[in-house]
């Protein structure tokens, strides 16, 4: 199951990456807390449980840290930046124009950014598909469910 | 007669028109979304959730409970067909369904999966219906400390049964937990965890968690690996199962069935493990096992009837104690709380109506799934012929509008973006994300119970030793924790999760 890469002999770098990411959670839950009152077990503050919750996450990523390092080996899976970055900017272009700039552009903009996503698609379809379901979010979301969103920039 | 009143009532209110064409609407666009291949039910639910916040509350409960059965129908017919399970409850359906289906049998491998499931789902709609009431008279007693000792052994269960690493599963469920603090504390009325974000201070949505962690990350994932589709094996010439087949399977859908409703009750168990159980009861019972594999319509029959069941037999810890069993129930406890009720004991007897109801359309939703999935075959299967790329872009775009419409705000949007992308790095890092769910939606209720426990108590911890049942669900989270230190037992756990990779 384990494909073995040149890169990246030791360690088991989901692990590794699993044990960085609850690092980094619960030292921005402990910062993110550091203003709140404990209080005590009787009365407990605000901040008792974060806390105490961020703190040990932090254990928890040193411990699967640790047990990473000691594992074997296990390279990530791959990690292909094209879908990724261009999916999460197709939404965060959705998110802005939904604010400002209205349904026709935000829907405009998600379908026509994120099908670049897929090295398969063909510009035709783009086009077709953003006319679908632009007309189909209007009936749909606008005017059946009654999701409130302006439809254009004014 | 109490129960057969109980049920008149269930049915009197499902059965509706409006009722009833919500639980078709729901059964049929869990199944189309359900059929394509990548998306299981967590991220169907996750992907629909909003649709059903336009609704009134039973509608919406009954709309969602139809998506969930239809995504499950769903997989099944991916599974037979194309060899692709669309999620984890129907990877032992693939095994022995698509070689039915190589061998010309896919019609009666789909039929028997469908009356297998049927079957399953009407007899733990009875049981729920049964054991629902007392389990929720015997809920009523429990007080904070009892609640606070319940959460954390739904909690700890559901980090058993979740695949994977125990200690991630764990750290999963305390980064849920800190989302879930998010926002403005009731008691005190400060700040937790918002860095100062005016947009935190009501909390995270769960529709946001919940979509970017599922929908979005699914999405991105489903793409990094090219289109592996297999082709349709042969035309469905006959469905109907032969009297050999009706023969052989019988026995396994009544054991299937026995064996998911069981393990579907206990805290994170559900279709994915009921599922695998019976495959391995099947063929363990088999006098020929080598056949497993080959296209024996056990294989098929059991499991199917067991995902059902366990289905459909995880609500009653929801329904009754107020306690998600694993991410879809979660899910479901995010809808409620949207709707303003408060899962738990109360529901069924301050809101019988909605109780019952629900009850009764998960009967009707089963039996609608029977009557539209076997004709429409036809159809679902066309469906698998789409290629991704063109239907991506229209899930992106529920995954979107359903984010924003939960409070019209394009912040939230903003927040899916984030939420997706962590979604993304818990893959590659193997962190599942439904004990972060679970964590999100039980947090609130942990920090409540546990604060009015020791606010009782006066700060003394024995408050929850003293009274019997909450020590009796410590001592068995207390147990189950140990059990999973024991190395024999955490080997053979990974290789229950090695078989299911496989």
């Amino acid at each position: 199951m384990t494909s073995r890469s040149k890169i990246g002999r030791t360690g088991n770098h989901p692990d590794l990456l699993a044990g960085l990411i609850f690092i980094v959670v619960g030292a921005l839950g402990l910062w993110g807390g550091r203003d709140l009152r404990m209080g005590s077990a009787a009365m407990m503050g605000p901040g008792y449980l974060p806390l105490i919750v961020s703190g040990l996450i932090v254990l928890i990523g040193l411990g699967v840290t640790i047990m990473g390092l000691l594992r074997s080996n296990e390279p990530l899976e791959v990690v292909r930046l094209r879908p990724l970055l261009i999916i999460l900017l197709a939404i965060a272009g959705f998110a802005y124009a939904a604010g400002s700039l209205g349904f026709i552009i935000a829907v405009a903009w998600l379908i026509g950014v994120g099908s670049l996503a897929d090295p398969e698609t063909r510009l035709r379809e783009v086009a077709a598909s953003i006319v679908v379901l632009t007309i189909f979010g209007i009936l749909v979301f606008i005017l059946g469910l009654g999701v409130q969103m302006q439809l254009g920039p004014f | 007669m109490e129960f057969l009143d109980s049920l008149i009532l269930g049915f009197s209110t499902a059965a509706t028109p409006t009722n009833l064409l919500f639980c078709l609407i729901g059964a049929l666009l869990g199944t189309l979304i359900g059929v394509l291949p990548g998306i299981g039910p967590t991220a169907t639910l996750a992907i629909l959730l909003p649709i059903t916040f336009f609704l009134p509350p039973l509608a919406a409960l009954i709309m969602l409970a139809g998506i969930f059965y239809g995504a499950q129908y769903g997989g099944s017919t991916t599974a037979i067909l194309v060899n692709l399970p669309g999620e984890a409850s129907s990877v032992v359906t693939a095994l022995d369904g698509y070689q039915m289906a190589k061998q010309g049998r896919a019609g009666a491998a789909l039929a028997i999966a469908a009356l297998g499931s049927f079957f399953a789902g009407t007899v733990s709609t009875i049981g729920l219906a049964v054991a629902g009431p007392t389990l929720a008279s015997f809920a009523l007693d429990f007080g904070p400390a009892e609640y606070f000792s319940l959460t954390v052994f739904g909690l700890l269960c559901a980090t058993i049964l979740a695949s994977g690493s125990v200690i991630k599963a764990i750290g999963m469920i305390g980064i849920g937990l800190l989302l879930g603090w998010v926002g403005t504390d009731v008691n005190s009325g400060s700040e937790r965890l918002t860095f100062g974000a005016v947009e935190l201070f009501d909390g995270i949505e769960f529709v946001v968690i919940a979509v970017g962690l599922f929908g979005i990350a699914e999405i991105i994932t489903n793409l990094e690996s090219p289109e592996t589709r297999g082709l349709i094996a042969t035309k469905i010439t006959r469905l109907w199962p032969t009297r050999e087949d009706f023969r052989k399977a019988w026995p396994a859908v009544l054991r299937g069935t026995g064996l998911g409703t069981f393990l579907g009750i206990l805290p994170g168990g559900g279709a994915t493990l009921s599922a695998f159980s019976a495959y391995t009861l099947e063929k363990k019972v088999s006098r020929r096992p080598q056949e497993f594999g080959r296209g024996a319509i056990q294989g098929v029959a059991g499991p199917e009837a067991a995902n059902n069941a366990g289905a459909q037999s995880s609500f009653i810890p929801l329904l009754t104690l107020g306690i998600p069993s694993n991410a879809v129930m979660a899910m479901l406890l995010g809808a409620m709380t949207i709707h303003g009720i408060t899962p738990g004991p109360s529901v069924m007897h301050n809101q019988p109506d909605l109780f019952w109801g629900l009850i009764a359309s998960m009967w009707i939703g089963n039996l609608m799934l029977l009557v539209i999935n076997l004709p429409l075959i036809g159809l679902w299967v066309k469906l698998l012929t789409v290629p991704y790329r063109l239907l991506y872009p229209a899930i992106l775009l529920f995954c979107c509008v359903g984010v924003y419409s939960v409070s019209n705000r394009a912040f939230d949007v903003a927040l899916a973006v984030g939420f997706g992308f962590l979604g993304y790095l818990f893959r590659k890092a193997k962190c599942e994300p439904g004990p972060l769910l679970l964590g999100f939606v039980l947090g609130p209720l942990l920090e409540t119970n546990l604060r009015r426990a020791m606010l009782i108590s006066q700060g003394s911890p024995t408050v929850f030793i003293e009274r019997p049942i909450s020590l009796v669900l410590l001592l068995a989270s207390l147990a189950l924790f140990i059990l999973l230190l024991v190395p024999a037992i955490r080997k053979t756990r990974e290789d229950a999760f090695v078989e299911e990779e496989a």
